[in-house]
């Protein structure tokens, strides 16, 4: 009963959006709008390599030559390119950067927000967690990541991109735009034209990275684009458990996101890249809220290499996304978990791509679709078995659950199979919350909202267990959260 | 996304290329630039797979309607609809329009036969199903390898119809049958079913939308497919629930095998959803032939190729059994068999 009292409990502390807050601190800004100048500033605010501004240079003069997208199911009002800025920096001060000198505020925002800065502390709320490195990044730079000596003992290198391109921009050269090229959408060109910071992982061959590694992004300055740029790199025989979260402030505004995540595992290497996404989702009348607009890929280049894909999309005003594997080794495989809860206006359209080209390589899809209030969801993803690539193995599995009469929920899969050898399953559903499990819950003494966050609970557990421990935990208090007022 | 226009064959802007989403799978634009000719008389030869079960007969020759082109039909009747092509290198459009008045029994048999080669067929037809009526659609297909071949049916059901439909393509260069169907009112019921069985360089496309506005709705639909040698199999099924379309109950199935090393499969079965008391889901798998069956066969004598056509005649089959008329389906039966 242990979980049922947690979800009574959760409930019971229920907040809109707790992390709505902003952080008067002093910062620093670009002019607002786009050009090449812009692009020359945040590369020079970096002090970035000169091949570095060219490569962003190009991708702006490819973005220019692109349309937006249209053919997804979200409608949202259109983002005027020109009317962001897309460079905001809390002023930093002179000196060396550790963790003692940074901005007690901001220190403050990520105490508040729950996210464990001071390197001797552990996640809160659970007892014996083990060590997690955190990579914080407020607006557009990376303002702490600590457990860096730790990790660099065991040749680790987790450090901001800006930091990354400073002190190893030959890895970054050799790897960066390999797995997203700059031209391959609207977002991801937009994204390498003016990116400003995110992660950059590399573990070195044969190591098991000795801790968790996580970014916690934050968006605080209005009228801001935050464009976050993570790299990871695994190199053979390698492990890490990579860590993602969002949060922003509540604003009447649109604001965007457009980030992009690469992946790299050569063979035998493994990657596991958790996201618990809950940037501001806009007010009971949709007004406000965040653009979550994503290209996450990840090449399993080597033989027997594995990405697995977890996520809890609960946030955003809209989101769209599709975290994908390029399963290019020979027994490569391939994991995709999803949990996207979407409530009053919110809309998604979410899903991933498994490209199988290597022999062997295997996948399985498992997403959990809730719809609630007036807001539209949708799964959409592919599956494409290349000829070459024989004995492929998929299985995918989405479920859709409706909550209320105003909601949508659409599943819309590409199943592309070219070679005869390979064994495809996929199933789908889609349901209303079952009127008998309500009353029984009921019966036992809970409310209709308590009744309905435990079924959903339930409902997204297979996901919820891919969860490492300190997310799942979170991410559990996060659903329950994300559906109050979805009933009565 | 371009938005789709009406196909018309003397029209080459209305030619969908795989551009258009809804094509993605059968890009006609790249087989078909130009609007072709307007293809000349054809003579209608032999009687057609249904001949032996009787009733009332829609014939098209090229295009051309051979006596009627609409049906009323009314109590308990039986009518076969044949499209005939005989042409080579030109094309041809074909309309029909078939009405079941409430309470009616149809049984429509519908054959697109094919001769000649290099042909463009495009033929539409119209479906009503008033109330408490119920129609039965067979389609047979047999057409040459280089023709390209378009289909539309558009199905309407009123409340309390009833619409049995199976479909059984062998491909052309291009051969798309797609089916709009719309629950318009309380209470109807679909099954929509389909096979394709496809060797050479062969292309079917098996596309349908079904579409739930009235409440209380079923939509049942099986698709199995086995594709040989390089042939291309095509299945996008799409299930729309409507606000206020409640208690909708509806199921889709897909199962397809590649028996070849260069055969491809397409599959994108679609739920778009807008009510909540439902009941959606659909399956999808693609595989290939048990590799431990056929080797157990072959171990008692029956040889690879024997054995493979066994095993596929088996996965089809359940497909054919749901067909309710007996000679209806007896016929089907037949038909495919000889063509595994």
């Amino acid at each position: 009963m242990a979980i049922v009292q947690e979800t009574i409990d959760t409930v019971a502390e229920l907040e809109r959006y707790k992390y709505g807050f902003t952080t008067d601190v002093e910062q620093e800004f670009a002019p607002k709008g786009l050009n090449p100048d812009i692009i020359r500033f945040i590369s020079d605010k970096k002090g970035e390599p000169e091949w570095m501004l060219e490569w962003r240079l190009a991708a702006y003069e490819r973005w220019l030559a692109m349309e937006e997208p249209t053919w997804s199911a979200v409608k949202y009002e259109p983002v005027d390119y020109q009317d962001l800025y897309y460079y905001a920096a809390p002023v930093k001060k002179e000196g060396p950067k550790s963790l003692d000198e940074v901005d007690p505020e901001l220190l403050a925002v990520y105490a508040k927000l729950g996210i464990p800065l001071k390197e001797q502390e552990v996640l809160a709320g659970v007892q014996g967690a083990p060590k997690v490195a955190v990579d914080a990044v407020f607006d557009s730079v990376s303002v702490v990541t600590t457990f860096k000596e730790e990790l660099a003992k065991h040749g680790v290198i987790f450090m901001p991109i800006s930091e990354a391109l400073r002190e190893y921009p030959d890895l970054v050269r050799q790897y960066l735009g390999t797995v997203v090229p700059v031209s391959d959408n609207y977002f991801a060109a937009l994204n390498s034209a003016v990116f400003s910071d995110g992660s950059f992982v590399y573990i070195p061959p044969g190591v098991r990275c000795p801790m968790e590694l996580s970014t916690y992004f934050r968006i605080n300055a209005s009228q801001t684009g935050q464009f976050e740029r993570t790299l990871i790199i695994a190199d053979k025989g390698s492990y890490v458990s990579y860590l993602e979260g969002c949060t922003a402030p509540m604003r009447d505004e649109n604001q965007l996101h457009a980030a992009v995540v690469e992946i790299i595992a050569l063979d035998d290497a493994e990657v596991k890249y958790s996201t618990v996404q809950n940037w501001y989702p806009g007010d009971a009348e949709g007004k406000g809220g965040i653009y979550n607009f994503v290209t996450k890929r990840a090449d399993c280049r080597g033989d027997r290499s594995k990405v697995s894909w977890t996520q809890v999309e609960t946030g955003s005003a809209v989101t769209w996304k599709y975290p994908s594997c390029i399963l290019k080794g020979e027994e490569s495989s391939g994991e995709f978990y999803s949990i996207a809860i979407t409530n009053g206006h919110q809309q998604a359209d979410t899903g991933t791509k498994m490209l199988h080209l290597g022999k062997n390589s295997r996948s399985r899809i498992i997403a959990k679709t809730v719809s609630a209030g007036k807001s539209d969801s949708t799964y959409r993803g592919l599956v494409s078995i290349h000829p070459k690539a024989t004995g492929v193995r998929n299985f995918t599995q989405c479920d859709s659950l409706l909550i209320g009469k105003e909601c949508g929920a659409h599943t819309i899969p590409y199943i592309e199979v070219r070679n005869g050898s390979a064994q495809l399953e996929h199933e789908a559903t889609t349901t209303r919350l079952s009127e008998a499990q309500l009353f029984y819950a009921q019966q036992r003494g809970l409310s209709e909202e308590e009744a309905v966050a435990l079924l959903v609970n339930g409902f997204v557990r297979d996901v919820l267990q891919e969860l490492p421990m300190e997310f799942a935990v979170e991410a559990q208090k996060l659903v329950a959260i994300s559906l109050e007022g979805s009933v009565g | 996304m371009k938005a789709l226009a009406r196909l018309d064959l003397t029209d080459a802007a209305t030619f969908p290329s795989r551009r258009v989403e809804e094509w993605k799978y059968s890009d006609l634009k790249r087989f078909l630039r130009e609007a072709p000719e307007l293809s000349g008389t054809a003579v209608v030869g032999a009687p057609g797979p249904f001949y032996d079960l009787g009733g009332d007969a829609i014939v098209f020759a090229n295009g051309r309607p051979v006596g009627v082109k609409d049906y009323i039909a009314s109590g308990d009747q039986t009518l076969r609809l044949r499209f005939i092509s005989d042409a080579t290198g030109t094309g041809h459009t074909a309309s029909a329009r078939i009405v079941a008045r409430p309470g009616a029994r149809l049984l429509l048999l519908e054959t697109h036969e094919g001769k000649g080669s290099a042909y463009v067929a495009h033929n539409k037809v119209e479906i009503d199903v008033a109330s408490d009526a119920e129609v039965t659609r067979i389609v047979l297909t047999d057409e040459p390898d280089d023709a390209i071949s378009v289909a539309e049916a558009e199905v309407k059901l009123e409340a309390g119809g009833r619409y049995r439909q199976i479909i059984v393509a062998t491909g052309a260069k291009l051969q798309r049958l797609e089916t709009r169907l719309r629950h318009e009112a309380e209470g109807a019921d679909a099954r929509v079913d389909g096979i394709y069985l496809l060797g050479g360089s062969r292309h079917a496309d098996l596309t349908s939308v079904i579409d739930h506005v009235g409440p209380n709705g079923t939509t049942s639909q099986l698709i199995k497919g086995v594709v040989r040698d390089e042939a291309r199999g095509v299945f996008q099924g799409k299930i729309l629930v409507q606000k206020g379309a409640d208690d909708t109950d509806a199921r889709m199935g897909h199962h397809g095998l590649i028996t070849s090393e260069r055969g491809e499969i397409d599959v994108k079965p679609e739920l778009i959803i807008y009510a909540d008391e439902v009941q959606c889901a659909h399956g999808a798998t693609v595989g290939t032939l048990d590799e431990s069956a056929l080797f157990y066969m072959q171990q008692r004598g029956i040889s690879a190729d024997e054995a493979r056509a066994l095993l596929t005649q088996a996965f089809l089959i359940e497909v054919v059994d749901r067909i309710e008329h007996e000679g209806a389906r007896e016929v089907v039966r037949e038909w495919l068999t000889a063509r595994l």
